[in-house]
């Protein structure tokens, strides 16, 4: 059998006991485009952090792979890593400009990073997801773009079942509103 | 919320739930960037070599007759015991032996406490 027909686990495996790098490459050329995906949703947009970020991920993920224990997917527990490195990334920013008063929920280059072939549908997403709190963003897209469920967005974040439908439900109605003042229920 | 703004924003994230990101040699830049993991590979490859001095060990014991050795070794180091206390008891003054007993405890402390914590402290750097 190659390595092409192994089964995550089975890859986790070679990687944790053999450090068999080529395993482990399977593994990022499968998940690099939803946690850049992810990344690219929490950044809105920001290519350059978004790739920077999703490395780090990997990387991260390289370094603590034998502590997968199976208890949930690997996609779940690689996407908890990714959540983790974008939380960080973010805490170090407000370090950063601690001390000045800045608006949290427009802090993030909204189109500053955006590659010319960016549609203007995501454009609109984009904007639409910069109203959101960081978390309520990441519910948001983990559900509706990545297509978990409420309690793999749980157990991602960290957050209780219940905060995270208070945070869906939340982030919906801002979105909506902000859908319906530019003309999209037309 | 109504059916209506759930259906709005469904339609809004259908299409970006759709999008898939070419890898552009995504890949190849996080394979580059993996930490090298030599230092840990010595330290297996030091385990595995310690495993192996035990096992070649314990089989030459077995087949060098290790264990008529180690009686031989050991009757020897009792008798030269047995031997050395007769030529103590034997020769020993007969004049009271006085033991302060602040040295005694200091003895004791330094038989029961330090001398086992140093071989133990040694014992766990070595392996």
């Amino acid at each position: 059998m190659g390595v092409a027909e192994l089964s995550d686990t089975a890859l986790v495996a070679q990687v944790a006991v053999f450090h068999n790098k080529r395993a482990f490459d399977q593994l990022v050329r499968k998940y690099q485009s939803p946690v850049r995906r992810f990344f690219l949703n929490q950044t809105l947009g920001d290519e350059q952090l978004s790739d920077d970020l999703a490395q780090e991920t990997f990387i991260k993920a390289y370094l603590s792979i034998t502590k997968f224990r199976g208890l949930s997917s690997f996609s779940t527990w690689l996407m908890r890593i990714a959540y983790n490195v974008f939380y960080d990334h973010i805490r170090g920013e407000k370090k950063e400009v601690r001390g000045e008063r800045i608006d949290q929920q427009h802090n993030i280059p909204l189109t500053s990073h955006l590659s010319p072939l960016t549609s203007t549908l995501k454009m609109d997403i984009y904007q639409a997801l910069a109203l959101l709190k960081d978390e309520e963003r990441s519910c948001i897209t983990l559900q509706l773009i990545d297509g978990y469920p409420i309690d793999q967005i749980s157990r991602i974040t960290g957050i209780g079942e219940n905060t995270v439908k208070s945070h869906l439900r939340r982030g919906k109605e801002k979105m909506a509103n902000y859908l319906k003042s530019n003309g999209y229920d037309r | 919320m109504t059916d209506n703004d759930n259906i709005l924003i469904e339609r809004l994230f259908e299409e970006a739930s759709r999008q898939q990101i070419a890898d552009d040699g995504f890949t190849k830049r996080v394979m580059a960037a993996l930490p090298d993991n030599s230092a840990a590979k010595v330290r297996r490859l030091s385990r595995l070599w310690t495993w192996f001095c035990i096992l070649v060990g314990l089989a030459l014991f077995f087949l060098l007759d290790g264990w008529a050795v180690l009686k031989a070794t050991l009757l020897a180091i009792f008798n030269t015991v047995l031997t050395s206390l007769s030529v103590l008891l034997t020769t020993a003054p007969t004049a009271d032996l006085r033991l302060d007993p602040a040295v005694l405890l200091v003895l004791l402390v330094f038989v029961l406490v330090v001398l086992p914590y140093q071989t133990a402290r040694r014992l766990s750097t070595s392996l």
